[in-house]
């Protein structure tokens, strides 16, 4: 094989003819040919080219797969003055920032072949796409094959389909998620001609106006453009040529990213989205040499908007996000120390940094969320997660016809305003501690039990429907009186049940029954149209901020984002605050459904609300509702699985319904993949250490180019993997499987990397042996995925007629 | 930032060219600059009367002196049981009466207080059970018992101060030091109870003035002193780990230098061999490992010698465990069960009884499912003939003899007594959970479902051939042909059931709360009386290998610290610590508007604070500066910086911030020992903010070092006596004013109590209502 073209020579060749590996142990390491290295100039270190063969190559040069030729990387400058002086250790920085010159590491760079003069020649100069086209095609038959074997809604299509059909419905929903990943369900269900009107009930058959085939078909090409992804991002991290096609066959055979990526759901595209941002980070990072260039520039921007994407799928995407923020910390860090640089350049690295990862997704994250209000302006099954005037402002919803001015005798309803706030709810069961009385809490979703009367003091002549109408307004001392049940809102000297220094405010009493501690003070703060309390007169629905002050006791009826348990589902619970607070949000109510009859319809058709207001409450919704996704210690729920199940596979999923007739879907990785990629982790922390400790004892292992990639890759992979995976252990939500998707890609990269620089790139081994290792661990990627792939292709037939896949005792595949 | 607004002799500095670079970073050689202070007579007067060995000495002694004042004032108040003394001083009582008790912290603190309750002739029999509880009414010497944690918490204070000193700070910064602990409310008011963070916070201190000791030794390697107070060090940190759980933090405070000194040892630059370093590494695994280790052993080998008899903690340990005890009911009443036996079977977690009646499940339940309508079998909380079941053999049985013992992994039937029906199983959902199977019973003389009354017999643990015994056989009931456990949970049936609980078939084995025993033998085949076969003689308690016990008692008391979930008013978040935003209700007197609240003195807690993020941002703003090249301070000072006033963060990063991963409740007494470690940082970066000069060096000069180091003497002149005097004084007149609440006397009335809530979110009792409107 020839090297490339053209090559620059510059510098002295190291002396000797081609050596064999086993003579190449003998040299001494310093080799003497080093100074010869180092005395030449330094722009010219800049070009890297140097040509050798192969086997003069130096120890463990990485080559990426383009460089299977033998093109040399330029040796780092900075060995020099690493061994110059002995500075007894203090001098700690400056070597820091010559060894970690961020060119020691990624894939090596050559300069740009000449334009091609022929086919002929085209063809030569992009052999190098020729595996990455073979694979991608691979993974379109993978991830296409049999697609719409199961005609029944499976899994988390019942939630994911149903949020893309509002989209088309324009309807108004409510989800955990950011839109961006159900927007693009929505699209595809456009594209495909879904009309939007089928209920993805869990387990149900598609009827014949889903195109659920075509559906599944535009998720699966997220699915398909990973290998391809995973193959250059190999490249880009200057991998050797057998690790990069070991990364694209890992992405490709893994069967729980084949499964996941097969259904409607938001995985294929959150995986999509993470494996972009890697790839672009580490295309950013080769393009480093050059500050300012065209390339560096696209790349950094193509890395924000990658990370705007993949957090507007899902907020898992944040760790992914914290790998780029890292990683540009350390990358500023250096080069903040670096003193040669002028400051005019370090600020404009900075501004570089905020504009394109800051800024940029922040935008784009934003921007999808205005894409999703403008879309969905009809009103919806979940409009009571937002604020009343955003639910006023969307078509279909009646609360714009509210009379306006609220009076004694009105039905209503009250909303908190605290961000994610909900509406006053009272129900018949009762607080199992404290008072006993009938529960008073926060509830999202409307219905009757949120309806309140506002009634005169028991002291004054009882509210009469046929007599003056006597309006609200600031000061005035009311009772509340739940619809349903016909308690009055009421608190006492009681310890609420999860806010301790709070009283607990419950349903006391009925029509005839009550107590001077049924009173509430209502004190107007202000009003959103029509500015400052001075300028309230009457009581606005929807518009006026009001608190309501507990008489006897001198506390605010509050509800702050706390819980209630079990027994009180999960809902939020209402207290009363015995600081008096003014700035404390979550004191503030208005008067949302307004219901009485004496009084005209108004129109607050043209009350308009804040976007950036919305966008605020929406995510703080989403917040407190993930973080109420508790897992109930009451219900055993064989779905969820705990993080440490998951490194070592300890569990797999079942995807739907386990019956004979129909096709079963199991989401289990390949398990060869999953604990290679583990063990792998385990062997470089162990190998890092080992180094570092050789290090302190001065042997040395490798020029400072090697360690610089060893621990390049290394970051990236296991910096990766832990930002994936410790923030889970704390989080207190619910986890599944699907969950280590994401983390699982960085595994798959640190095998890749571990085999790379113990076997590929090793000067002790002998090509038969890489060959061997090589060979060894494709079979047993591609047999292991062949011998599982029906776990996402879909078993037919009963589950006991397949032999052998049950190969750890926790997998609960056979079972009924 | 501090670093720019002091006066600083030396202007900022160029850096050097790398050759001529000092070398070692511990041992600094001569700087050029630092010409000022090498001679001890140039420092000024104040400095040179406070150096002076009787003047450091007086000064120790007024520091303990007050110490000792203000932590034993008024000892004997309140004379009733005040908050946690619930739980310890219960634990000393059972010491003294020698019974069993479990708990999750380890039991060194709580020896020493039976040890001192032993000491002042208390003899047990007052159990603590509320707070409020007399204590002259019960006659406990109570007194005795408070004054132990009292003279270890007045004892701290010293210790504060020789750290300082030994550290190389001035005497003044030193007194600085011991008086924001000196002067603290939460130290005081916690150090004077029967509470084990007194104990602990003493030994934790102890430890790191060890640890500096044997640090300061380093170029008298190997010498007997070295030794001795390597071996210091690792007794006490033994004992702080000891006292209580979170002590391990102190394990892993010491940990972390400790690793930090073995790499540097093993940088070839320093030109040790390996031989060297192996030695350096053993010594320190003998005495941080080893020795610890030992010690931490024989605090639980003396406490399970101490804890012979029967006691509450039974309940928590397994058979083997409690048949270890002398009186346990285990061990007097647990026998070998043979066939045709009839036995009542109790759940082990919720304590009901296997039972049956004739009543038969619903046709249809609520939910629409279908039932069996069999014989109803579930879970009943008394004694009752219901509960009485026949062990029935489905093998050829000897006619008498030891044949007839029923064994691990038998297969049995039970009968139903007064039904004279069999336990049965089936695949029919559960009246309350479908995914489980429903118990029932079948007739006797009806063969036609045989299988499905076959259980297998899984005693926990069991081995080949094991006798399955009453009590301590905990056993799980194994459906033969389904491969479900006999399993009940808390859940009540329906009024058709009585609202008893619901017995069912679980898949998952294995669980823990699969477990059931045999509680009583009613009867048996021969009709003679089945206790006949109890009191034949009185049991000798079993003997089991001490590491056994110990493994076993260590585990449970992490999986119960673990487990101490549950919410209480006062818990706080680790984050409102620091900033003293919320304190703890100890005790209250209505009658007398007495009470004691657990807060630290507001000066020197938040004096802390500003410390520690004065510290981060000299730090940050060196490491910055560097980064630029240019070099702020001088390379003593920055090595005093890191190194020493480095361990004091590292101690008091080590005591904090694993308290936020822990999922238990948290009190604000956890953030004591952080307290003393932050403490040592405000004095040493109050040492930097007003001087620039520091003793050096300070560490014991070795035989390998040639040429003398030349001396430099700290000296702050009179602003250092000035500034901690005026800090001192603030300190005292602030805890002067929150000493109602510390010492719980006198009573204040409403308009005090709101005097003193400084902070809004402090939670004091018998506060005047706000009057009118606000």
């Amino acid at each position: 094989m020839r090297p490339p073209a053209v090559s620059l020579h510059i510098g002295t060749p190291p002396e000797g003819s081609p050596r064999t590996s086993s003579e190449f142990e003998e040299i001494q390491y310093p080799a003497t040919d080093r100074s010869s290295w180092a005395s030449t100039p330094r722009p010219e270190e800049e070009l890297p080219l140097h040509y050798m063969t192969e086997d003069t190559a130096r120890r463990r040069t990485p080559r990426g797969p383009s460089s299977i030729n033998g093109s040399i990387g330029h040796l780092n400058l900075s060995e020099k003055e690493y061994e110059a002086y002995d500075d007894g250790g203090k001098d700690v920085y400056s070597k820091m920032k010559d060894m970690k010159s961020p060119l020691g590491s990624g894939k090596i760079r050559r300069p740009p072949p000449p334009p091609p003069t022929s086919v002929g020649e085209f063809f030569q100069q992009n052999l190098e796409h020729i595996p990455p086209i073979i694979y991608t095609l691979l993974s379109c038959w993978t991830r296409f094959y049999k697609i719409g074997h199961s005609n029944l809604v499976v899994w988390d299509e019942a939630h994911f389909g149903k949020f893309g059909s509002f989209y088309l419905k324009r309807q108004f929903y409510f989800d955990v998620h950011p839109p961006l990943g159900k927007m693009l369900v929505g699209l595809a269900g456009l594209l495909s001609g879904y009309d939007g009107h089928f209920d993805f009930a869990s387990g149900a058959v598609y009827n014949d106006t889903v195109p659920y085939v075509a559906m599944r078909v535009m998720m699966a090409t997220f699915g398909v453009a990973m290998v391809p992804l995973g193959w250059y991002t190999a490249v880009e991290l200057g991998m050797s040529w057998r690790a990069c096609h070991l990364v694209a066959l890992m992405v490709l055979c893994d069967v729980a990213w084949l499964c996941i990526s097969r259904f409607i759901l938001l995985d294929s595209m959150l995986l999509f989205f993470t494996f972009t941002t890697v790839f672009c980070l580490t295309k950013f990072h080769n393009q480093q040499y050059q500050s300012f260039s065209f390339d560096w520039w696209l790349w950094l921007s193509l890395t924000g908007v990658s990370i705007g994407c993949v957090t507007s799928i899902k907020w898992v995407g944040l760790f992914v996000t914290a790998l780029v923020g890292l990683y540009t910390i350390e990358d500023l860090w250096e080069k903040f120390g670096d003193t040669r640089m002028s400051l005019r350049d370090q600020a404009r690295h900075w501004g570089a940094r905020i504009a394109c990862l800051i800024i940029l997704p922040t935008i784009l994250y934003m921007s999808f969320f205005k894409v999703h209000f403008m879309i969905l302006n009809h009103s919806g099954p979940d409009d009571a997660k937002m604020s009343s005037l955003f639910q006023a402002n969307l078509v279909g919803n009646t609360l714009y016809q509210n009379p306006l001015e609220v009076a004694f005798g009105s039905k209503v309803t009250l909303k908190n305003m605290g961000w994610a706030g909900g509406l006053l709810h009272s129900h018949v069961q009762t607080y199992p501690v404290g008072s006993n009385q009938q529960q008073v809490t926060c509830y999202h979703y409307k219905d009757e039990n949120n309806d309140w009367i506002i009634l005169p003091r028991w002291d004054e002549p009882e509210y009469d429907a046929d007599g003056p109408i006597r309006f609200l307004s600031d000061g005035d001392v009311v009772r509340f009186s739940h619809v349903p049940t016909k308690r009055n809102l009421h608190s006492h000297p009681v310890t609420a049940p999860v806010s301790k220094l709070n009283w607990e405010v419950s349903g006391y009493g009925d029509g005839k029954i009550g107590d001077l501690h049924d009173y509430w003070v209502v004190e107007v703060v202000d009003d959103l149209q029509r500015g400052s309390k001075s300028h309230v007169d009457k009581i606005h629905s929807l518009t006026t901020r009001l608190r309501f002050k507990h008489q006897a006791l001198g506390c605010y009826l509050r509800a702050g984002n706390e819980i209630l348990p079990q027994w009180g589902f999960k809902q939020i619970e209402v207290s009363c605050d015995k600081e008096n607070n003014a700035n404390d949000i979550h004191t503030y109510w208005n008067v949302e459904t307004h219901i009485n009859e004496r009084l005209p319809a108004g129109d607050h058709k043209l009350y308009s609300t804040s976007f950036l207001r919305d966008f605020w409450h929406l995510n703080v919704a989403m917040m407190t509702t993930n973080n109420a996704l508790v897992p109930d210690p009451d219900k055993e729920d064989i779905l969820a699985s705990k993080p440490f199940d998951w490194p070592w596979l300890r569990l797999g999923l079942r995807m739907c319904g386990w019956g004979a007739s129909q096709a079963k879907y199991y989401l289990l990785g390949t398990p060869t993949i999953w604990w290679g990629g583990t063990l792998s982790l385990y062997v470089a922390a162990l190998a890092f250490a080992v180094y570092l400790l050789r290090m302190q004892r001065k042997y040395v292992d490798m020029d400072a180019r090697e360690w610089d990639h060893f621990l390049y890759v290394g970051k990236v992979a296991m910096l990766g993997w832990l930002l994936h995976f410790v923030p889970f252990l704390i989080m207190g939500r619910v986890t599944y499987i699907h969950h280590y998707l994401p983390t699982l890609y960085f595994s798959v990269l640190m095998a890749a990397h571990m085999l790379d620089h113990f076997v590929f790139t090793s000067r002790r081994l002998t090509e038969r042996t890489k060959w061997i290792v090589f060979g060894v661990t494709t079979f047993a990627v591609v047999g292991v995925f062949w011998w599982f792939k029906g776990a996402a292709f879909g078993i037919d037939g009963p589950i006991s007629n397949h032999w052998g896949l049950k190969w750890l005792s926790t997998w609960n595949i056979y079972e009924e | 930032m501090s670093v720019s607004g002091r006066t600083s002799p030396n202007p900022l500095r160029q850096r050097r060219t790398p050759a001529s670079r000092s070398s070692g970073y511990s041992e600094i050689d001569q700087d050029e600059d630092q010409v000022e202070f090498t001679n001890p007579r140039n420092r000024s007067t104040v400095e040179r009367f406070l150096e002076t060995e009787r003047a450091s000495m007086a000064m120790l002694a007024l520091l303990t002196f007050f110490a000792f004042a203000l932590r034993f004032y008024k000892i004997n108040h309140p004379d009733q049981v005040v908050f946690d003394e619930v739980h310890f001083g219960k634990f000393a009582s059972y010491y003294i009466k020698r019974q069993y008790y479990f708990d999750v912290h380890p039991p060194l603190a709580k020896m020493l207080f039976g040890l001192a309750g032993w000491f002042v002739g208390y003899d047990g029999h007052f159990l603590f059970d509320n707070i409020g509880d007399s204590y002259t009414e019960n006659h406990v010497p109570y007194v005795g018992m408070r004054a132990l944690p009292a003279f270890l918490s007045s004892m701290t204070v010293p210790i504060v101060y020789s750290i300082m000193k030994e550290c190389g700070y001035s005497t003044i910064v030193a007194a600085f030091s011991a008086c924001i602990v000196l002067f603290d409310s939460a130290h005081i008011a916690q150090g004077r109870l029967i509470l084990l963070d007194a104990i602990l916070i003493f030994f934790m201190s102890l430890t790191l003035y060890s640890y500096i000791r044997f640090r300061k030794l380093r170029y008298l390697e190997f010498s007997p002193e070295w030794w001795g107070w390597l071996l210091a060090t690792g007794t006490f940190m033994a004992c702080t780990w000891a006292s209580k759980v979170n002590g391990i933090l102190t394990v892993i405070a010491i940990g972390i230098p400790v690793m930090v000194d073995l790499w540097d040892i093993l940088d070839i630059k320093k030109g040790h061999s390996m031989e060297y370093f192996t030695k350096h590494f053993l010594a320190r695994a003998v005495g941080l490992i080893v020795l610890p280790l030992f010690l931490y052993l024989m605090v639980f080998y003396v406490h399970l010698s101490i804890l012979t008899n029967t006691g509450p903690g039974d309940t928590f340990m397994s058979p083997a465990f409690q048949e270890t005890l002398r009186g346990n009911e285990m061990l007097l009443n647990s026998q070998e069960l043979r066939y045709y036996d009839t036995v009542s079977i109790r759940h082990k977690d919720t304590r009901v009884y296997l039972h049956s009646h004739p009543e038969l499940y619903p046709l249809k339940y609520e939910d629409g499912r279908i039932s069996s309508q069999g014989q109803q079998v579930t879970g009943y909380g008394h004694e009752d003939s219901n509960n009485h079941w026949q062990i029935i053999p489905t093998k050829a049985l000897p006619d008498t003899g030891r044949g007839r013992i029923v064994r691990h992994d038998d297969v049995i039937q039970l009968l139903h007594v007064n039904t004279q029906t069999y336990l049965l199983t089936h695949d029919v959902a559960s009246p309350l959970m479908p995914t489980n199977e429903e118990f029932t019973t079948w007739p006797k003389d009806d063969y036609s479902r045989h299988n499905d009354t076959l259980f297998a017999l899984r005693l926990v643990d069991g081995q080949e051939g094991e006798a399955w015994k009453s009590k301590s056989g905990h056993f799980r009931l194994i459906h033969l042909a389904t491969k479900v456990a006999m399993w009940t949970h808390t859940k009540q049936l329906p009024e058709w059931a009585f609202s008893q609980q619901e017995i069912n078939g679980i898949k998952t084995t294995n669980d823990k709360s699969t477990i059931w025993f045999v509680d009583t033998i009613v009867d048996e085949e021969t009709g003679e009386d089945a206790l006949q076969r109890t009191n034949i003689a009185p049991k000798e308690p079993k003997k089991r290998s001490f590491f056994k016990k110990f493994a076993e008692l260590q585990l449970l008391m992490l999986q119960h610290n673990a487990g101490l979930t549950a919410s209480h008013p006062y818990a706080s978040n680790p984050i409102n610590w620091p900033f003293l935003i919320s304190g703890i209700s100890f005790w209250t007197d209505g009658d007398n508007q007495k009470q004691i609240y657990l807060i630290g003195n507001i000066v020197g807690w938040w004096a802390c604070v500003i410390a520690l993020s004065t510290y981060a941002g000299i730090i940050g703003a060196d490491l910055i500066a560097r980064r630029r090249g240019i070099e702020p301070i001088s390379d003593q000072v920055r090595n005093r910086l890191w190194n020493s006033t480095g361990f004091f963060l590292v101690v008091w990063a080590v005591h904090y911030f694993p308290f936020y991963l822990m999922s238990r409740q948290l009190f604000i007494h956890h953030y004591l020992p952080s307290h003393l470690a932050s403490a040592l940082v405000a004095g040493s970066v109050l040492s930097f903010v007003l001087s620039e000069t520091i003793n050096y060096p300070i560490s014991a000069r070795g035989p390998s070092m040639i040429h003398p180091k030349p001396r430099t003497y700290a000296d702050l002149g009179l602003k250092g006596p000035i500034v901690v005097g005026v800090f001192a004084l603030a300190m005292f007149l602030m805890f002067l004013f929150l000493a109602p609440l510390t010492y719980g006397t006198p009573g204040l009335d409403g308009d005090q109590v709101n005097s003193r809530r400084l902070l809004s979110s402090w939670t004091l009792h018998f506060a005047a209502k706000p009057t009118g409107e606000f």
